[in-house]
């Protein structure tokens, strides 16, 4: 009789400590996504974004090199410094603490390009959690996009809190769904809301509202220079 | 289950507990390194983009 009770008592206490640790590999897997991911991909991201400035400062003008990446996007809005934008938005390329533009399955316009619609993704939390304030932009806010020789400055003009992840409409070319019917030169913030999941998406829309050329000192358009 | 662990371990106490640190480090290094990268992708919870899937 008392053998028998001491064995209950061994297998509830073995299996009280497997709950144990099952709650700890789960606070730990918390730590792991919303602070380690962080310091890796920053890590990545700062040297990544001082490669691309260096090849900025050691050629001269030239063609559009699209594998180190395009350039920066400022938004002074979400209080993030600036985020390196490259090709593609494969979790590879995102958990490296940048912002991919879409290559499918709607291929993003380049600032450049005379219309379309440039169309970017990140992260909303770990990673970088580039895209983490994303809430905090309102419409008019100045969204702006540094490459080696030009200042695009961007304004918001619509946001849309929550969407289903397969509406793929939010990256057209002329964004219907953001209220605009005509050919331009749009931008669209894309990333995953509500925060810490990713059950919906959240859209901010921005339209071209100037370009400046990049001077020698590399001085930041008004928008940037309260930072 | 770690009752049997502690006992297992060589020493005294000190030399147990430093032991038992070493062990716990080493089972969050092999978490941080190779588990959690590989278990987070097959979590739904940093999806960022909209696509047709």
């Amino acid at each position: 009789m008392a053998r028998a009770r001491s064995r209950i008592a061994g297998v509830i206490s073995v299996f009280g400590e497997l709950l144990i640790t099952a709650g700890v590999l789960m606070g730990l897997f918390v730590v792991y996504s919303l602070w380690w991911t962080n310091v890796l991909a920053d890590r990545e991201a700062d040297k990544q974004g001082n490669e691309v400035r260096d090849h900025w400062a050691a050629s001269g003008p030239g063609a559009l090199d699209t594998k180190d990446g395009i350039g920066f996007l400022h938004v002074p809005a979400m209080k993030n410094g600036e985020v390196l934008v490259k090709k593609g938005t494969d979790p590879a390329t995102l958990n490296n603490g940048v912002a991919g533009y879409y290559t499918e399955p709607v291929k993003s316009a380049l600032p450049a390009d005379k219309q379309g619609n440039f169309t970017l993704a990140a992260h909303r939390d770990g990673h970088g959690a580039k895209f983490h304030n994303i809430h905090k932009l309102k419409n008019g806010d100045a969204i702006v996009f540094e490459t080696k020789d030009t200042w695009y400055v961007y304004k918001v003009y619509k946001t849309l809190p929550e969407t289903s992840k397969y509406n793929v409409d939010v990256l057209k070319p002329v964004p219907k769904e953001s209220g605009r019917t005509k050919p331009g030169r749009y931008i669209t913030l894309t990333t995953c809301t509500p925060m810490y999941t990713s059950d919906y998406r959240f859209i901010v829309w921005g339209e071209l509202e100037r370009m400046e050329k990049v001077d020698a000192e590399r001085t930041p358009p008004a928008e940037l220079a309260a930072q | 289950m770690y009752g049997w662990i502690w006992r297992h371990l060589p020493g005294n106490a000190w030399m147990r507990a430093l032991i038992s640190l070493v062990l716990v480090l080493a089972v969050v290094y092999v978490l941080f390194q190779y588990v959690f990268p590989w278990a987070e992708p097959l979590l739904p919870f940093n999806d960022v983009t909209v696509d047709g899937q």
